[in-house]
């Protein structure tokens, strides 16, 4: 678990442990998970419901996102280093009518078929990127603030929406394991079969 | 607190108007709903008094913080490119209509972004609270803010009361009676 203070790895071993011997929801009591496409774009979503919370990902094309890091003051091959890394749109609500959820995505794990468990590229670790490549100030500040929060604390009917950035090629299937802590106790979660997006360009017709 | 708006002030509020008469219709239609359900306001555990800050509007009109002390005081968080915060803007731009005779506050602070892009922002959601400039994230740091939107309901004495993190339906009874209700305290 490369990256995580040995505070947070023993603290999380245990649900991790659970949430990879027991595929689905061990924590949860009532949870669901739903998948689909878009109506609009075509674009597939994974949300998962339960245990007071509700966490949502949506495939961006890399196109998107270029398009919109360019928009925000990227250089091209900057815009398209964040683009090809398997980003989401995320959503992730407290939906429980009393207490606070705390989300660290320093404590989720990505699953691939074959290879050993890796962490969520963050603000922390795209800052590092940007400390050499040097973007104008609005950009960095416009890209650090469309990522979905490292830490937060949500009170009840709290929400955030951010990109949430996998490191991984477009197409790539892996399955996520994510996790909360509501009243101290740690819950987690599992998102399989997730797929990154493909790199397309349409042609016009 | 305001300096005499210069005359680029007095074309840029004309030219919004312009633009918003262009634009009105399809920002009545607007691109999302408000949240639904039940909008719940966040108690912010120990009431710590709220970072003071000073910053220029688009008008290029200075607001503290401080100057404030006395009212009731909505600090929003927010960003163009953000879309919780495209989608709660029209419910706090029909909230502060309701609110503004009563002598609540209502600050819309942006994220990053310079006047072009925020007056451009403000053609397709009209809104006429002051939007200040927090151009290098210093404030919105100070604030312990993590994620956009975010906003905070300040208490006469300047102290933090309440919190809500993503977007809410501001217009709604219930949250306005709650930020009403600080006025008296």
């Amino acid at each position: 678990m490369a990256g995580m203070t040995t505070r947070k790895v023993v603290r999380c071993l245990p649900a991790f442990a659970l949430a990879l011997l027991w595929p689905g929801s061990p924590a949860a009591d009532a949870s669901s998970t739903t998948t689909g496409r878009a109506p609009d774009t075509g674009l597939r979503y994974w949300e998962w419901q339960g245990d007071g919370v509700l966490f949502r990902l949506t495939q961006r094309l890399p196109d998107q996102t270029r398009a919109f890091f360019l928009a925000r003051g990227f250089d091209p091959d900057s815009a398209d280093l964040i683009a090809t890394r398997c980003v989401f749109q995320s959503m992730f609500k407290n939906t429980a009518e009393a207490g606070s959820v705390t989300i660290d995505l320093d404590d989720w794990r990505i699953l691939v078929s074959g290879d050993k468990e890796r962490a969520l590229m963050t603000r922390e670790t795209w800052t590092r990127q940007w400390q050499t490549r040097k973007p104008p100030q609005s950009a960095r500040i416009a890209f650090e603030w469309s990522l979905l929060p490292t830490r937060q604390v949500y009170g009840p009917g709290d929400y955030n929406w951010g990109m949430t950035s996998y490191g991984l090629p477009p197409r790539q299937r892996f399955d996520l394991v994510f996790s909360w802590t509501r009243d101290g106790k740690v819950f987690t979660a599992r998102l399989k079969d997730i797929e990154c997006t493909p790199d397309l360009h349409p042609e016009p017709k | 607190m305001y300096t005499r708006p210069a005359p680029r002030t007095e074309m840029n509020r004309l030219l919004r108007l312009a633009l918003l008469l262009l634009v009105l219709p399809a920002a009545v239609a607007g691109p999302a709903s408000p949240p639904a359900g039940k909008q719940v306001l966040s108690e912010v555990a120990g009431t710590p008094p709220a970072p003071d800050f000073s910053l220029t509007d688009i008008d290029g009109r200075q607001h503290r913080l401080g100057d404030y002390r006395g009212r009731v005081v909505i600090v929003n968080f927010w960003a163009t490119w953000c879309p919780p915060c495209r989608e709660e803007m029209p419910s706090m731009q029909r909230a502060w209509e309701r609110i503004r005779d009563e002598g609540i506050v209502m600050l819309g602070i942006n994220l990053g972004e310079d006047e072009d892009a925020i007056f451009e922002f403000t053609a397709g959601y009209p809104v006429d609270f002051p939007l200040l400039m927090d151009r290098d994230s210093s404030v919105i740091r100070a604030w312990g803010v993590r994620g956009l939107p975010t906003t905070f309901v300040i208490d006469p004495r300047g102290r933090i009361r309440y919190r809500a993190v993503g977007g809410r339906a501001w217009d709604d009874a219930a949250l306005l009676a709650r930020v009403r209700a600080l006025a008296g305290q």
